[in-house]
């Protein structure tokens, strides 16, 4: 059992062990007394047993007298001697009255009977006769008309044995209640016999009495048992009486109910019961008031407990000298020391070690204490650069004179250090432009030179600012919001800037792009379509370039420049480009049954010429298919990892695979990697070749990569040809392949086939319109 | 004259030619000895005419609040005497059939006397002393004698021929207390064993 309060349990406790005392009195003053009342009941029975047979002995002697008086007379042995019939009867009616019995008999040896009083059937002289002639008896029970009878006999000699003189007496309900009155308990007396029905007084049977009965019969000196019976638990003794009849022995039955012996006892019990209650109610109280007084300091202590738990600031009054008065104390002061150390936890958790202005932590904290202001986030511009040249230390001094500095110009905001260059402070502003003015100030303040131990220091800040309250972009903290803007105003080199949700875009959703990128491979929401590539010497479509392409069933076609970047960036580009590896292979022999023999180019992300297990799948898969492949890399791939990069290449190159630099003459072209590079193709990228028609310049451009590549040994194809015009002039500058929506847009595989039967070029009424911009260019 | 009697009669059983000594045993159901047995043979030939003599005196005295003998056979009309030895008084009777007397209140030394007509049994009991109880056996044969203490008896001078044997005792089971069988008595000397139940209460009307 377990207890919510010490008090609950202590009294339970005392109160428990009081009533098992109280239980173990009660239960031996219960057993004592039944017991002794037992007892009492068992010598009374068998004293009133005693005095019975005595009874039974004294009114057999009677009988048995009364009868010898007349079986002994000479005249009345004469008259039934010589057969005077009237003679003996009218001396056995005399005696009979004289002697006052309920019926006298006269049963000669010859079977001869004559009775008064009594009218007993053939089957009663029967037992008579056979119990005095066979089995001896004089005196007992006979049972006569259903009626017990205490029957004595005496033996008439003439001088042998002529007869008997049988005298019966009732053995009724007043005999009974004669010798109940003899006993000092009020026991219950019968006498019964065994009949066909069981043990009974007459016609009544105690089936209940029959074990007591047969118990008393077995033992020669009976003892009172105990057995149950109709009215409860009773004592009974069962004394065995002489029966004229074996086969029907009779007893008498003492019982005596035990409700009735323990009754004198009662008030006993019931004084034991009120003294039991009255004690348990005193101890109760008892206990309650002393248990409060001890618990009541513990109590005090445990919602002290409680509360220091929930944070508040606790102290105990100390009320005694005792354990508990020292425990109180001991308490008081660890509940003082954890106020301390929380203070300064606190404190350490808000403030930078470093220049001891407060923390970021603390900064987000007045942030969101204060919707209506604005977060204003300070950057040194060029700071690991800054901190390089002065040092860590020197560094720290900064930021804490800057810190003070701009202290002065806040209208009392605490300035916290929010990074290792970066301040922040949290200003109330009007509206956003009142917001960027004061950073814009703020920035300016900073234009004047550092002191620094005795040198001066030149520091230009960038601010970024933003709202306190809610704000769309998906950034829920102010100060992070802040951050942002301040990258942003970096990058569009401005003093101070708002934050910009829609530049800043959504990068938690395209985490669930990859995810869903890769169970559109699975489900064939992804497939590969083909551009085709036109040999301007030869005048017909001999490649085709595989592009990606995606329609998620929520999003609709999605751009391959947004899942290849983001796939490039979290490493699924492998997957990707094995599949579309394993599909060109697949289209190819489709194309080959249809007729065409053409060399199919996949882009292969920069990041994979570093991967030496993609290298060695490409190699197995072409060589396993016998596949004309073209690997299109863009040349800024290969400066991840040059060496292990141009190493593949080289693999790439000796195993057949065709490899092509890619977007060429955009981002970082270098000539360096057009020395290194084993390739055998560049593509110029569409940016040269799409103005072609208007800007000699780009004219020039294309002209002369032309020729360096030529030079090189390289082949040239001019990507995003969408003119007839461009594509005239890239003929005339001797560019090789044409790639582009004036030859084909990207298409099935099936579209492809179709294509391929038709003019490689279109004829001049087909000629589409320059200036149709395609919705997305080919990856 | 007693004698002469006795010579008599002697002389007339043996003058009927052809007679022997008849010896009988009676026995209780566990083989011992039956004391005061009456044993009787009734020739079928008949028995003489003539009043029956026997050896033993008909008297029964009254000793020591007893009678004495307890069984007593007497031929039928004989005249027992009742001698009266104890100093107290005696009131002999008997209730049995045919046989019904009562010797009113006598003293000692006086004897009375009782002729027994009938043939059959007297239980004699005395009013005063209910313990007093003997038998007297009343019998119409010459041939009859009662066992000693070991059971055996012998009659002397039975004819041969068949005969009707009885047996009396006042414990003998059986109608009367009375057992009989028929046999055959030879000219020499016949033995005879009687085996009875010897449990039986006495019954005399």
């Amino acid at each position: 059992m377990t207890f919510k309060r010490l008090q609950t349990k202590l009294t339970v406790l005392y109160m428990g062990l009081f009533g098992v005392t109280l239980l173990m009195v009660a239960v031996a003053v219960v057993t004592a007394v039944a017991n002794s009342a037992r007892g009492v009941v068992r010598d009374e029975l068998a004293a009133s047993g005693e005095v019975y047979e005595q009874i039974w002995d004294s009114r057999s002697d009677q009988l048995r007298q009364g009868a010898s008086v007349l079986a002994q007379d000479y005249g009345f042995r004469e008259a039934l001697a010589t057969g005077d019939e009237a003679t003996v009867r009218s001396a056995l009616d005399n005696l009979r009255n004289r002697q006052g019995v309920d019926g006298a008999m006269i049963l000669a040896t010859d079977g001869y009977l004559t009775s008064t009083g009594v009218s007993p059937v053939d089957a009663e002289i029967d037992v008579l006769w056979n119990g005095l002639d066979q089995a001896g008896v004089e005196a007992g029970v006979l049972t006569l008309e259903g009626q017990a009878y205490q029957a004595v006999a005496a033996p008439i000699m003439a001088p042998v044995l002529i007869g008997w003189v049988v005298f019966v007496e009732r053995l009724d309900d007043a005999q009974m209640r004669n010798l109940e009155s003899l006993s000092a308990i009020p026991l219950s007396a019968s006498v019964m016999s065994r009949s066909p029905s069981g043990w009974g007084n007459g016609s009544e049977a105690q089936p209940m009495l029959r074990g007591a009965i047969e118990s008393g019969l077995a033992s020669a000196n009976a003892v009172p048992v105990t057995t149950r019976t109709a009215s409860g638990p009773a004592m009974v003794l069962a004394k065995a009486l002489p029966n004229f009849d074996d086969n029907q022995p009779s007893v008498l039955v003492l019982t005596y109910p035990m409700a009735a012996a323990m009754k004198p006892y009662s008030p006993l019990f019931i004084a034991l019961g009120v003294i039991a209650l009255i004690g348990a109610a005193i101890l109760a109280a008892g206990t309650y008031f002393l248990t409060r007084d001890i618990t009541r300091p513990i109590s005090v202590l445990d919602n002290a407990v409680q509360r220091l738990q929930q944070g508040d600031h606790v102290e105990v009054a100390i009320t005694s000298q005792d354990e508990i008065g020292r425990l109180a104390h001991s308490f008081n002061g660890m509940a003082g020391d954890i106020r301390d150390r929380e203070a300064r936890l606190t404190h350490m958790a808000l403030h930078d070690q470093e220049s001891g202005l407060p923390n970021r932590l603390w900064l987000e904290g007045e942030a969101s204490a204060d919707t209506a202001a604005w977060v204003i986030l300070l950057g040194i511009d060029r700071f690991e650069v800054m901190r390089n040249a002065i040092g860590y230390e020197s560094m720290a001094q900064m930021m804490t004179a800057l810190g003070a500095r701009l202290v002065a110009l806040s209208n009392g905001s605490a300035i916290a250090r929010v990074g290792a260059g970066a301040l922040g402070l949290v200003v109330k502003a009007a509206d956003e432009d009142q917001a960027l003015t004061i950073a814009q100030t703020l920035c300016a303040s900073a234009e004047a030179p550092v002191k620094l131990s005795g040198t001066t220091v030149d520091v230009s800040l960038t601010a970024g600012v933003a709202f306190c309250g809610a704000q769309p972009g998906g950034v829920d903290s102010a100060v992070d919001r802040a951050a942002i803007a301040l990258d942003q105003a970096r990058t569009s080199r401005q003093r101070a800037s708002l934050f910009d949700a829609v530049t800043y875009g959504d990068p938690g959703d395209n985490l669930s792009l990859i995810s869903n990128l890769m169970s559109a491979l699975k489900n064939g929401d992804v497939w590969v379509a083909y551009q085709p590539k036109y040999d301007l010497r030869a005048g017909v479509i001999n490649g085709a370039e595989a592009l990606m392409r995606w329609r998620d069933p929520a999003r609709g076609f999605v751009s391959p420049d947004l899942f290849i970047g983001m796939a490039e960036e979290t490493g699924q580009i492998r997957p990707l480009t094995e599949w579309v590896i394993r599909q060109a292979i697949k289209d190819q022999r489709v194309l080959a049954k249809a007729g065409y023999d053409m060399t199919l180019s996949v882009n292969v992300s920069g990041r994979l010429l570093s991967d030496e297990s993609f290298a060695a799948f490409a190699l197995g898969k072409v060589a396993a298919a016998n596949a004309k492949l073209c690997f299109e890399i863009t040349e800024t791939a290969v400066i991840d990892n040059p060496k292990v990069a141009l190493s593949i290449i080289d693999r790439f190159a000796a195993a057949g695979i065709a490899v092509s630099i890619d977007d060429y003459g955009s981002g970082l072209s270098s000539l360096a990697y057009l020395k290194q590079i084993r390739a055998d193709e560049l593509k110029i990228d569409k940016s040269f070749v799409l103005p072609l028609d208007t800007s000699s310049r780009d004219g020039l451009l294309v002209k002369s990569t032309i020729d360096l590549a030529h030079s090189l040994g390289l082949k040239v194809t001019a990507e995003g040809v969408e003119t007839a015009t461009a594509l005239a002039l890239l003929q005339g500058m001797g560019c090789d392949l044409a790639q582009g929506y004036f030859i084909a847009r990207p298409m099935p595989i099936a579209d492809l086939i179709v294509r391929l039967g038709e003019p490689a070029v279109p004829v001049s009424g087909r000629d589409e319109t320059p200036g149709v911009k395609p919705a997305t260019r080919a990856a | 004259m007693k004698f002469l009697l006795a010579l008599c009669s002697i002389l007339l059983i043996a003058t009927a030619s052809h007679a022997g000594d008849l010896s009988v045993s009676v026995r209780d159901a566990a083989g011992r000895p039956v004391k005061d047995a009456v044993v009787t043979v009734h020739p079928a030939s008949g028995v003489p005419r003539g009043p029956i003599r026997f050896s033993w005196p008909l008297r029964m005295t009254q000793q020591d609040i007893q009678f004495d003998p307890y069984v007593l056979v007497v031929p039928v009309g004989g005249t027992v005497s009742f001698p009266n030895l104890d100093r107290v008084r005696h009131q002999v009777y008997s209730f049995s059939r045919g046989n019904r007397f009562e010797i009113e209140l006598f003293g000692r030394d006086q004897t009375r006397t009782h002729t027994f007509a009938s043939v059959g049994i007297a239980a004699l009991g005395c009013n005063i002393h209910d313990q007093m109880l003997a038998y007297i056996r009343v019998v119409d044969t010459p041939w009859a004698a009662k066992t000693g203490t070991n059971g055996d008896v012998t009659l002397s001078a039975v004819p041969a021929g068949g005969a009707t044997l009885r047996v009396w005792h006042p414990r003998l089971a059986g109608r009367g207390n009375e057992g009989s069988r028929a046999i055959t008595v030879t000219s020499s000397a016949g033995r005879q064993t009687f085996t009875g139940d010897f449990s039986a209460r006495a019954s005399v009307r």
